[in-house]
């Protein structure tokens, strides 16, 4: 199992998770998230092959109502 | 046809709407719906699974003619809008940003220094930046001198209804602003919105004036009204305003009778 | 042909000033005047800036059919060397002027770039404020004069009126219409701190060349923002055997021109010289004008040896000596101001200044 830092929070995942695993598990059903991995932006297209490391940083984002 | 002109986008509509405040996602879609609104600014933040009905992005996708301008509402710096302009754009495929830096929760007065930092990062990047900005003149041709789209100026403090507060600065800025101009906080009224219109400005946002109402789709068609009368009004050529008195003794006398 | 620029053309903004310019309009003379004294009042206060003109050169390689240096006028002509300068300068002084305004005719061998800035270089070492009023110059040009201490520029578009302009500058280099409208967006772009526009009242109509004018200052406020402005309104005199302006602007005329102008731009200085009679510079006072020049020889030179300097560019109207006017302004309630300007503020503007420049905390000595 991966620990990982999801949105300033833990969160476990099974080894060799991709991103699209990790947004299975969370909830996120749809691709109306954005995805920076360690400060880096992960693109839909990229996120069933990019695996997920022990300790990486995860931000999921969306947009929510706000002026 | 007048229309509204941020890069090469056009809009017919001068009501902007923010999307914030509202008691639920179906009302303000309503609401977005109702002002007939082209232009809607929308929040990052982060996903959570207790509140899937946050995500505004299917349903605001779903309206025909919107085009989305994220806010980068909760950084606090330059690098942090930055980061989060960048994370929006790959996310809505828009190029518009809403540049808002406030670092106080309580006054949510933005941050000038921060915020032309921003701008001139993200212009070069080819974003169309409209920073939200305090009625500073002086701020305003800076931001439009490192690229910016349009400027973005409050009315008064966010929420806070007080109107146009900084009128005296807004003509000033109008005036002198080779770029549309954009009222931004503080609206209370379609009257209000009105008067920002007939003072020249390229459009107004709005967001808790509607939000807060007792009937947000209705308060929204009310001040689609109003932006519309106001530009008009701006259009025709509004009678000059006449603020003379009359002497005693006449100045011009030394000019002796007209030949 | 070049197109005219939108700038000029587009009269959205103009439209409040071509209501007050309407002799028709409901505006009496009077209510724009009291407008324009309460405008006058609260951004520039009781006060009158001074300063006087001095003619280094008065060659000329124009045809200007207006004026008197015009290069087919039989005028003698002279120009100072830097000793010449330099008395003229002591004499000016001695009447109390620091802020005065260098001019030459159009370019020429005799008075080329070179002669002015070296001209500049030497004004401004005797004098608080050096401004020039010569001919059009290219972006380097006028950084150099920046760099020598000039810190202002006038340049009269004469009219705005195309078809006029070019059939009353018959010949020389003045004839390019377009070059002339873009000099004074050169000089900022060059780092002169503030350009001096004007028409010569009198060659076409007024009213149109007014607006433009006006839309001339607007255009050049939203494109230079930190750049000063000011605006000068010259009017040609009928003179016998000289040149009879088609369009006489009567004295009304000028004053709602005058007032029309602080109303429509109230923080720009407004320029009045010794073209008027001192009745009329006296009433104009505290009015709208803020800039007034004074002791003024029209003549190349004039100050240090007044007998003795030929016919000058126009007649003096207010020939009062700097005592005399300042008694006058004084009278009024007027302050008669000398210095308005320290040279520790010459140096071209940054024109480009999109990087923020942090300060260095500096050892106080």
């Amino acid at each position: 199992m991966l620990t990982l830092e999801l949105n300033g929070k833990q969160q476990i995942v099974p080894h060799g998770s991709a991103v699209t695993d990790l947004l299975s598990i969370i909830g996120s059903v749809d691709n109306n998230v954005a995805v920076v991995i360690n400060d880096r932006i992960i693109r839909p297209d990229k996120r069933s092959t990019h695996q997920l490391q022990e300790g990486d940083r995860v931000e999921i984002l969306i947009f929510a109502g706000g002026g | 046809m007048d229309y509204l002109q941020l890069g090469s986008y056009t809009f017919s509509s001068r009501l902007i709407l923010g999307t914030g405040k509202f008691s639920n996602a179906t009302v303000m879609l309503e609401a977005v719906r109702a002002s007939g609104a082209q232009l809607v600014t929308v929040a990052l933040r982060r996903f959570n699974r207790e509140q899937l009905a946050d995500d505004l992005f299917s349903p605001l996708r779903a309206l025909p003619g919107i085009t989305l301008m994220p806010n980068t509402s909760g950084a606090s710096t330059a690098a942090e809008a930055v980061r989060a302009a960048q994370i929006a754009r790959e996310l809505s495929g828009s190029p518009f940003i809403k540049v808002e830096i406030h670092p106080n929760p309580q006054h949510l007065m933005p941050d000038p220094i921060e915020t032309f930092e921003a701008c001139r990062i993200l212009a070069k990047e080819g974003f169309l930046v409209m920073p939200y900005i305090a009625a500073d003149p002086v701020l305003a041709k800076r931001l439009e001198e490192v690229g910016c789209t349009s400027v973005m100026p409050l009315g008064s403090a966010i929420g806070s209804g007080q109107g146009l507060a900084t009128a005296e600065m807004l003509n000033i800025i109008i005036r002198e602003s080779n770029i549309p101009v954009i009222v931004d906080a503080g609206l209370r009224s379609p009257s209000e919105a009105a008067l920002a219109m007939e003072m020249g400005c390229g459009a107004v946002l709005v967001n808790s004036a509607i939000a807060v109402s007792d009937n947000p789709p209705a308060m929204a068609g009310a001040f689609a009204g109003a932006v519309d009368a106001g530009r008009k009004a701006f259009k025709a050529g509004l009678m000059p305003k006449s603020s003379f008195a009359i002497a005693t003794s006449p100045l011009t006398a030394f000019l002796g009778a007209k030949v | 042909m070049t197109n005219l620029p939108d700038w000029l053309t587009d009269g959205r903004d103009s439209a409040t000033l071509a209501a007050m310019l309407d002799p028709s309009s409901s505006s009496s003379l009077e209510s724009l005047a009291i407008e324009s004294r309460a405008l006058t009042l609260r951004r520039f206060g009781r006060t009158m800036t001074l300063y006087a003109p001095l003619y280094l050169s008065n060659y000329c390689s124009s045809g200007c059919a207006y004026c008197g240096f015009a290069s087919d006028r039989k005028t003698p002509r002279r120009r100072l060397e830097p000793d010449d300068i330099r008395r003229e300068l002591t004499a000016m002084k001695k009447l109390g002027i620091t802020d005065i305004l260098l001019l030459t005719g159009e370019r020429t061998h005799n008075a080329d770039f070179d002669y002015l800035l070296r001209s500049v270089d030497i004004a401004a070492q005797e004098m608080q404020r050096v401004s020039v009023e010569a001919f059009p110059m290219s972006i380097r040009e006028y950084r150099a004069l920046a760099d020598s201490g000039c810190t202002a520029i006038t340049i009269y578009q004469e009219t705005y009126n195309r078809e006029r302009y070019e059939a009353l500058h018959r010949w020389g280099p003045k004839k390019d219409f377009i070059e002339r409208l873009e000099t004074p967006a050169r000089a900022l772009e060059g780092g002169i701190k503030t350009a001096g526009l004007g028409v010569l009242l009198g060659l076409s109509d007024p009213g149109e060349d007014a607006l433009s004018l006006y839309r001339h200052v607007r255009y050049l406020g939203r494109t230079f923002w930190r750049a000063g402005l000011s605006v000068s309104f010259p009017r040609m005199r009928p003179q016998t055997g000289g040149y009879e302006p088609p369009f006489p602007v009567d004295d009304h005329s000028l004053a709602r021109i005058i007032f029309a102008f602080r109303i429509a731009l109230p923080d720009v200085e407004l320029v009045l010289s010794t073209r008027e009679s001192a009745a009329y510079r006296d009433g104009m006072a505290g009015l709208g004008i803020t800039r007034m020049s004074i002791e003024s020889r029209t003549t190349v030179g004039g100050y240090h040896d007044p007998e003795n300097n030929g016919k000058g560019q126009f007649d003096v109207f207010d020939d009062r000596s700097a005592h005399e006017f300042c008694n006058a302004m004084r009278a009024k309630n007027i302050e008669p101001v000398f210095k308005n300007w320290d040279p520790a503020y010459n140096g071209p503007a940054d024109v480009n200044n999109t990087i923020l420049h942090p300060v260095k905390p500096q050892p106080c000595l």
